[in-house]
């Protein structure tokens, strides 16, 4: 939202406060201020000049004697409009027009001393036609454009202050923190009495608290005087013509959306204001037709539709050149109303805006008030017709807040003198008497009262914020100490990071959506997806139920400029159903360009590092495993993840494998249950065994079988190695183990260690294995 | 003898002192103490001494013997010294060689930053919560005293889900699990991911971290909330900051704040970093909104507290000079290899 400083100053009644600290202060005390950039710095030079005369030259140019005041002066000038006796806008040689230097110039052989200027070449209007005609003597000001400053304030920083949408409100607050004497533009003695020439229908009050209006006759539809553009476009609002320009100038003023209608246009006597039919469509003023449902309200005639309320006005009702009689309509809607109508017709207007904000209804009889005077102004001759239509629940009670002071010192962590309280609250309107010890009676008013302030902690805010933060002394507070309670879960998760990172994996963060064509290549439907029903763009519509399709990405990605790296992510799945799970993964990766075996025998020893006696068995393979290269992880019995390599086909060079763990099973398991065992005194010993099996038996299985018939003093089982080939058969290996025997109460005997290997030898013959020697 | 055995002895001890090998040694101690060794053959010629000066030779005989014997361990030693030496200086190594196997992992920014601030906040009593990134419409804003119709809901552009959840927006949603479980007073954080219905651009995101902190006690007041904000940030940015409230609009505080730093980088006087404000906007920040209290389970009456929502992502991205958003969720090595 644009703030003119200048106006600010004349509402405000404040000087001396330039408008940098002006920016600092609203900032500091009142809502963000996002930048003060200086306007129409050039009105410091530029000056009236009257046209003595004018020769054609080659070309549309002409050259034209001026006065400006201080002698005459030459200049070349293009407009059509340029000729003897009118008064226009002389820039002088060495002015900056906004990026433009004008200093003088030879042009067609002419010394064009300076430029007389457009409206669009001044910034004030957007005129390109001709040079401005205005009236007042060479050499003074143009009138009603003086050098401004527009101070930008952050809407977000105004959503809860709809008395800020307008300078006025904003002037309040700046005299009440500079001293000012604030300013009451509207003269509500202005408003006619006597019957309206317009009836008001109001269907629902709740939707439209109150809507008032004026008829005028005798208008004159044109362009608006230059103050009048000047101000509209140093705030970015498009001057249109005399009679809209006064609506919009009323809005920056006063926060009050208005529109005009053109009164001809209106059917019958009667302004409804109702619920749109459904399919019901409105011609707005910007040129498109919006198709409306009963969710939208309309300002309708006897025919139908001729304004969404709060939100456009129609083109059909609009105020055009022809136009000799108006309805101007102040009213209030209800902001959550507005707020869905603007959001489900993509359509936010500077009215919109202003009532999402829940604007003040006490605001709108005023605002005609003021735009009484403003038209009298700009369309001479214009006259009221009628008195004053007003229809309007009646107004709320005011709200009126105990303040005591005692628990305002306490909330502030300062004390504050009850008078200054008190100057505060009254500095911005707020009604305060005293009532008993220590404790104001405040009453809040209405255009703080919509929904901005509504408890006595709303006054801590005003006080506080009036007094300045930086004024409270920062004090420690008085809290028990005890220590807090741990979170386990994130501990476990931290240390599951650092421990794969030591590992040489980098941690990666994908973010939390998954495309179609992701997770078909994992063998996914969108159907098992939580689906995003705004999704902001194709690709995330989905919530991912695994880390794999990220890491995917990520490999593919990483693998076009790196030979191999490791990779690992902990974040969430995210399971739809009646309740939504939210399971914790960790999955890693390593990438290399090699045969893959390495890869995955590493992730073993990472799942082997973070999960002591875990264990890997073959299982059926999903869509994106290698089938022949996948494993369950199991630990303490329980399923807690996946060992496999990725499916060569969703990797174009190289190999990448991968771990899957749900953190949250193996977070459950954790529990420590190992226990002491006392070290053994007695020597072991070792004896090497070399079992012959099928290709693709497994080791698993066979060490399984040792430990059958190895007997009660086999203490270990280490593999040592893998050897196929020559002169074993094909599709035959032989895995070779060395085993460690030990009783705990004595030494192993020679007779004992060959009973226990032959029964062992026994036992693995009988299973079908041979042993090589 | 006499001077036989003199003469033996010196020069097997010259040459000792001379020999350039082992074998030499062994040569010389053959030759002169072996069993058919020169001192043995004086020794079987001891017969022929007069008896009186036997003692005397007899004494000679074993000096020699001693002396010779330790010049030779005294040479096998020194040998067996030089021979280490030429080992180990044959084990030579260029330890500047980067070591086999893989190179040492990293943990992401976010991580980092994360466990600092969380081992900061648990000695200042903090408990640290999870909360599910998928929330109920009224967890994220009903009972933030952020009603279906309230405007502030345009501030955060929601992703809405087709179960009618959403992804919660704020980390502020956990307070209402916080108050829910935790006994009073309650000091909680609760740093996690959250999400904006937002175009991505170097700046923006749609999946960003945020912290979310409250305390709830007996009497808080805005002076301890600057008071601990001051500490919180002190501990974070391991310097004294100077800190500036302003008003700010949030619906679950009342009265709420900005908190700005003043710009570490420029001081205050104004640099290109702080937009020459001399300022920089860090946090959002306010006394506990009685309604957030009540629906809370919490008597306003008797309990208030603090509660504030520091941005994660914006605190990695100025702590480490990152000036690109995307690249916290690019996965690219060449990123994540910095951390
Ligand atoms: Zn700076």
């Amino acid at each position: 939202m644009k703030f003119s400083y200048n106006w600010l100053c004349e509402l405000a009644g404040v000087r001396a406060l330039d408008a940098a600290a002006m920016g600092r202060l609203i900032t500091v005390h009142t809502a963000e201020c996002e930048g003060v950039e200086p306007w129409g710095a050039h009105f410091a030079e530029v000056r009236a000049a009257r046209v003595v005369s004018v020769e054609p030259m080659a070309g549309h140019h002409r050259k034209a004697v001026i006065d400006t005041g201080s002698g005459t002066r030459t200049v070349v000038c293009g407009a059509p409009n340029c000729r003897e006796g009118i008064v226009s806008a002389w820039v002088p040689p060495g002015t900056a027009l906004g990026s433009r230097h004008i200093e003088t110039a030879d042009v067609g052989g002419v010394t064009s001393e300076g430029m007389l200027a457009s409206g669009a070449e001044l910034g004030i209007s957007r005129d390109h036609a001709g040079i401005v005609e205005i009236e007042a003597a060479p050499g003074e000001p143009i009138p009603g454009c003086r050098p401004d400053s527009i101070i930008e304030i952050d809407n977000k920083s105004l959503t809860h202050r709809p008395d800020l949408w307008g300078h006025h409100g904003m002037a309040r607050e700046v005299a009440a923190l500079a001293g000012g004497q604030l300013q009451e533009p509207a003269d509500t003695g202005r408003i006619p009495s006597g019957a309206p020439l317009v009836r008001v229908r109001i269907e629902d009050y709740a939707l439209c608290p109150r809507y008032s209006a004026l008829v005028f006759e005798n208008v004159t539809v044109g362009p608006s005087p230059l103050w009048l553009q000047a101000r509209l476009e140093s705030l970015g609002l498009n001057p249109i013509n005399n009679i809209v320009d006064v609506t919009n100038y009323v809005m920056a003023e006063l926060a009050q959306p208005m529109h005009a209608f053109d009164a001809a246009k209106l059917a019958g006597g009667t302004i409804f204001v109702r619920p749109a039919r459904d399919g019901e469509t409105c011609a707005a003023l910007n040129g498109e037709t919006y198709t409306l449902n009963p969710s939208n309200l309309v300002i309708a005639d006897g025919s139908g539709a001729v304004a969404i309320a709060g939100v456009i006005g129609g083109m059909e009702s609009s105020i055009t050149g022809a136009t000799t009689r108006i309805v101007l309509e102040s009213a209030n809607f209800h902001a959550a109303g507005i707020r869905k109508t603007s959001s489900r017709l993509k359509l936010r207007t500077d009215a919109s805006m202003r009532f999402e904000k829940s604007q003040d209804p006490a605001n709108t009889v005023r605002a005609l008030a003021r735009a009484i005077a403003l038209l009298e102004q700009v369309s001479p001759g214009i006259r009221l017709a009628g008195g004053l239509a007003d229809d309007a629940r009646p107004a709320a009670e005011p709200i009126v807040l105990e303040l005591p002071l005692e628990w305002l010192g306490r909330k502030l962590g300062a004390t504050v003198e009850p008078e200054r309280v008190r100057a505060i609250l009254e500095a911005l309107r707020f009604e305060v008497s005293s009532i008993g010890e220590g404790v104001l009676r405040v009453t809040v008013p209405s255009w703080r009262a919509t929904k901005d302030i509504t408890i006595k902690d709303d006054l801590v805010e005003e006080v506080g914020r009036m007094i300045g933060y930086s004024s409270i002394t920062p004090t420690p507070p008085r809290v028990a100490t005890a220590p807090p309670r741990v979170n386990e879960r994130r501990g476990f998760h931290h240390a599951v990071r650092q421990a794969v990172a030591a590992q040489g994996f980098n941690e990666v963060y994908n973010y939390s959506f998954v495309s179609e064509q992701e997770m078909a290549r994992f063998g996914r439907n969108p159907g098992d997806h939580l689906a995003v029903t705004n999704p902001i763009a194709a690709g995330q519509g989905h919530l991912r139920i695994s880390l794999l399709p990220g890491l995917h990405r990520n490999i593919v990605e990483n693998a076009k400029h790196a030979v191999s790296f490791r990779l690992f992510e902990i974040g969430y799945e995210i399971h739809k159903g009646a309740e939504v799970r939210e399971t914790p993964h960790m999955a890693a990766a390593i990438y290399a360009k090699d045969s893959g075996e390495q890869s995955l025998f590493e992730l073993k020893r990472l799942a082997l590092g973070l999960m002591p006696g875990s264990e890997t068995s073959p299982c059926e393979a999903r869509a994106h495993e290698h089938p022949a290269r996948v494993a369950e992880v199991r630990w303490k019995g329980s399923v807690v993840g996946r060992l496999f390599e990725l499916h060569p086909r969703l990797v174009e060079a190289g190999r990448a494998a991968v771990l899957d763990l749900d953190l949250a099973v193996v977070e459950s398991l954790r529990e420590e249950t190992r226990k002491y065992k006392p070290v053994r005194r007695f020597p072991a010993s070792e004896f090497d065994l070399s079992v012959v099996a099928d290709a693709r038996d497994l080791s698993a299985t066979i060490e399984a079988r040792i430990r059958e018939h190895g007997g009660s003093h086999l203490e270990n089982i280490e593999f040592l190695r893998v050897f196929t080939g020559p002169p074993l058969p094909e599709g035959c290996k032989s895995l070779s183990y060395r085993l460690t025997m030990a009783a705990s109460g004595h030494t192993l005997s020679g007779p004992e260690l060959t009973g226990i290997r032959e029964k062992l030898l026994e036992g693995l013959r009988a299973a079908g294995y041979e042993l090589r020697a | 003898m006499t001077e036989q055995l003199r003469e033996l002895e010196a020069r097997a001890l010259a040459g000792v002192a001379s020999a350039a090998t082992p074998e030499e040694v062994e040569a010389i101690r053959v030759d002169v103490l072996g069993r058919k060794g020169r001192l043995a053959a004086i020794s079987r010629e001891m017969g022929k001494v007069p008896p009186e000066e036997r003692g005397l030779i007899g004494k000679l005989l074993n000096q020699a013997k001693t002396s010779i014997e330790a010049a030779i361990a005294g040479r096998e030693d020194a040998f067996e010294q030089e021979k280490l030496a030429r080992r180990l200086d044959a084990e030579w190594l260029d330890l500047t060689l980067p070591p086999p196997g893989v190179r040492p992992g990293s943990l992401h920014p976010l991580t980092r930053i994360q466990r600092e601030i969380e081992d900061l906040f648990v000695s200042l009593g903090f408990t640290v919560l999870d909360g599910p990134e998928v929330e109920s419409e009224y967890n994220n804003f009903d009972a933030l005293n952020i009603p279906p119709d309230h405007p502030a809901r345009d501030m955060q552009d929601t992703f809405w889900l087709e179960n009618g959840m959403l992804l919660r927006t704020h980390t502020s949603p956990v307070q209402v699990r916080g108050m829910q479980t935790l006994p009073l007073p309650l000091r909680m954080i609760a740093p996690g991911r959250v999400f904006r219905n937002e175009e991505v651009d170097a700046s923006h995101e749609h999946t960003f971290y945020q912290l979310e902190g409250m305390m709830v006690d007996r009497e808080v007041s805005v002076a301890h909330l600057i008071y601990f904000m001051k500490t919180l940030l002190a501990g974070i940015f391991k310097r004294d900051v100077t800190v500036r409230l302003r008003p700010g609009y949030f619906p679950f505080v009342e009265p709420g704040f900005e908190l700005d730093i003043q710009c570490l980088i420029c001081g205050g006087s104004g640099c290109p970093v702080c937009k020459q404000s001399g300022w920089v906007e860090l946090l959002p920040c306010g006394l506990v909104h009685p309604n957030v209290l009540r629906l809370g389970g919490i008597d306003p009456g008797e309990w208030s507290g603090f509660a504030f929502g520091l941005g994660l992502t914006r605190l990695v991205m100025m702590r480490y000079g990152i000036d690109d958003i995307r690249q916290l969720q690019g996965g690219d090595l060449r990123f994540l290899r910095q951390f």
